[in-house]
């Protein structure tokens, strides 16, 4: 028994020298088949993002498996481990342990609830694991990350100025505000006052209004004394409904302009068309235009992707360029490179696979991805990102644009 | 009219529209409180039960609102009826507490069950929606005034059933004094059943109420079940007088503080009014029995 292992010990001494030997002389390809580089993903398979983390999973595999086959990351094969992070912070927490104590990966993907995100964070930067998340709360990337965490999702801050942009533009001069009672409804606002400020037109009143109220009669009422052209319901679809009928019976013939959450589809069908017509409303879009997203149809053989799977597609992009210019697969080296490959002077590029060729001969790069240019504020907030903007017209969604 | 008190006159007039809407659940649960002496609050999922049963009648099955608002009060009566039978006649005996927490585990039961046939999203009844009336500076509803009428109606219908039949006149006697009207040989069950039945009944079509002036969806009933605890409690829990007065405080109370409050500060108003009232009037209002 003993002399037999010996004699296994050696014979498969001899294999492994001869396989580095035959490796050395392999290849990327074939070398890129060797002992396979793990990155995390931690996306809800299940709970409430159940939804949208499968596809989320499936845009990242999409660009692996690219990577894959133009021969992998510094000469080794990519394996995504993924962990279902349940929708529960909870479960994400013991997930991502699992992910960087055990299997020690570089890199979580895919984060979605901010609850989940918030818990995740500082297991991710105190390991000093690089953390990618869709999760939109404006306090995520204000926590003590050290860097360790960007977000594709923009922010409230982002998205309150992208709206009052718009606004603006519409030649809207006096518009009026109503949200909801929630953490984003005053930050929101006072971007927006902000910003259509800046661009000429005038916020001439907001106010914020308790849910779960079965009229907003006088809200409104308060709304129409400023004679706004344009009120922005910020809200969700159980109140935003009752606005909606409540501002029509008031008379209101001026413009009514609401988030695409709170104006679905199943909205506009239990309502008279007369009462949603003419509703802009407005949402993350990815970056329809971008060579980056037609890659991402392509890839995903899906005719729209949508912000989630196009976010996904820019992580699993972000991190494999970094780990290329680190020539390390460390969350630090991504952390130190992130910027490097995402942002600045270096040649555009629209996809992992073309980005790394031109890293390989040494050339500076600027990934522009499929859910937007990708460039990030120092603590990891998108600079800018596109909206998809459709106004209802006989009960249905109509596109104006995507800007 | 000066614009204070136009606006001020305004305030008023949404506040009744409101609270009449307010009113009609009030007095289901003030009347099944009377005669069984607990706060049943599965009214909320049967809200919604008889805002659903309205919405078949009258978006599937295309009858005119009154139809449909008679079929929301007999569902709702109909599953009242059966609830209590099954479930909560169980626990009375248990005392005020353990009922009143089974009748939360019941009516999120039931909501469940609404869910899980009808599914989240918001629904609308087939119904056109009006521009307001408008008389001066005052704009009214039309839909608001065919929904005060209705609930008017209900209130005017229970009225003449408490005060002129004789099984009205037996619910009141058991409300009054359960061992007396049981001395009497009124039959106590029959007349929780009934009690059951009419207050339910009210609260589905309560429900169809609030659901014609906004959407209707699983959470209909729970939404507005805070406003219409609040307004029994301020009335009076056990006086159906007092419902009707406590929904009309807490509907046009809710509205004027928009003079000096931020509107996200209305829900408090119904609050800070039961504080009130009850430090000033452990009773309530029109209420008869503190120690009911």
């Amino acid at each position: 028994m003993t002399n037999q292992r010996i004699a296994l010990s050696r014979r498969g001494f001899v294999k492994r020298v001869g396989a580095l030997a035959v490796a050395g002389l392999a290849p990327a390809v074939v070398r890129g088949q060797g002992t396979p580089m793990q990155l995390g993903v931690l996306t809800p398979l299940t709970g409430a993002g159940g939804f949208d983390g499968p596809r989320m999973l499936k845009a990242m595999q999409g660009v692996i498996d690219e990577v894959n086959a133009a021969g992998g990351l510094l000469g080794r094969k990519v394996e995504l481990v993924v962990e279902d992070d349940q929708t529960n912070p909870e479960s994400a927490v013991r997930a991502a342990r699992k992910l960087i104590d055990v299997t020690k990966v570089p890199a979580i993907m895919g984060t979605w609830a901010s609850a989940v995100t918030t818990a995740v964070a500082p297991l991710c930067w105190e390991s000093r694991t690089f953390l990618t998340t869709v999760s939109g709360a404006d306090s995520i990337t204000k926590l003590p990350h050290q860097g360790y965490l960007i977000r594709t999702q923009p922010n409230n801050y982002l998205q309150a100025a992208k709206h009052a942009e718009f606004i603006a533009a519409l030649g809207v001069k006096r518009c009026f505000m109503m949200s909801i009672q929630a953490p984003f409804s005053q930050p929101t606002q006072e971007r927006a006052t902000e910003v259509l400020k800046q661009k000429g037109s005038e916020m001439v009143g907001t106010l914020i209004y308790d849910k779960d109220k079965t009229t907003y009669r006088s809200e409104v009422d308060q709304a129409l004394k400023t004679q706004p052209d344009l009120i922005y319901l910020n809200g969700y679809a159980p109140d935003v409904t009752i606005l909606l009928r409540d501002l029509y019976r008031a008379g209101y013939t001026g413009t009514r302009f609401s988030q695409s959450y709170a104006v679905t589809s199943k909205v506009l069908e239990s309502l008279p068309f007369e009462v949603t017509e003419g509703v802009i409303t407005v949402q993350p879009s990815a970056d329809v235009t971008s060579p980056a997203y037609e890659l991402a149809r392509k890839r995903l053989g899906i005719a729209e992707p949508d912000s989630y799977e196009t976010q996904a597609t820019d992580w699993a992009s972000l991190v494999s360029l970094a780990i290329a210019r680190a020539k390390a697969a460390t969350g630090t080296g991504i952390h130190d490179n992130v910027r490097k490959i995402s942002q600045g002077s270096g040649t555009k590029v629209y996809s992992a696979v073309e980005g790394l060729k031109l890293l390989s001969q040494g050339k500076e790069i600027n990934y522009e991805g499929a859910s937007g240019p990708c460039d990030f504020t120092d603590i990891g907030d998108i600079l800018d990102c596109k909206f998809r903007y459709n106004k209802v017209s006989g009960g249905k969604f109509v596109l104006l644009k995507v800007a | 009219m000066p614009p204070l008190l136009a606006e001020v006159a305004q305030l008023v007039v949404n506040g009744m529209m409101a609270g009449a809407i307010l009113a009609v659940p009030a007095i289901g649960l003030t009347a099944i409180y009377a005669v069984l002496r607990f706060p049943n609050f599965a009214l909320a999922s049967h809200a919604t039960i008889g805002a659903f049963a309205g919405y078949i009648a009258n978006a599937k099955l295309g009858l005119p609102i009154l139809p449909s608002v008679m079929v929301a009060f007999l569902a709702a009566g109909a599953v009242g009826v059966v609830t209590d039978e099954a479930v909560l006649k169980q626990f009375r005996p248990a005392g005020f507490i353990t009922t009143a927490i089974a009748s939360i585990a019941l009516t999120i039961a039931l909501e469940n069950i609404v869910r899980f046939g009808f599914g989240n999203e918001l629904r609308g009844y087939a119904l056109p929606i009006e521009r307001d009336w408008r008389f001066g500076s005052i704009r009214v509803g039309p839909q608001q005034v065919q929904n005060l009428a209705i609930a008017a109606v209900a209130m005017a219908a229970l009225f003449c059933f408490l005060t002129f039949t004789r099984t009205g006149k037996a619910m009141r006697a058991v409300a009054d004094n359960p061992m007396l009207a049981s001395i009497k040989g009124i039959n106590a069950d029959m007349i929780s059943r009934l009690v059951n039945f009419v207050g339910m009944g009210l609260a589905g079509l309560g429900g169809m109420l609030i659901g014609l002036d906004t959407t209707i969806d699983p959470l209909t009933g729970f939404r507005s079940i805070l406003s219409v605890f609040a307004a029994a409690v301020v009335g009076g829990l056990g006086s159906i007088p007092g419902a009707v007065i406590g929904a009309l405080t807490v509907g046009i109370g809710e509205e004027l503080c928009l003079l000096f409050l931020s509107p996200d500060y209305r829900s408090a108003v119904g609050f800070v009014a039961i504080l009130l009232v009850l430090t000033l009037r452990p009773r309530g209002i029109l209420g008869q029995r503190a120690d009911a």
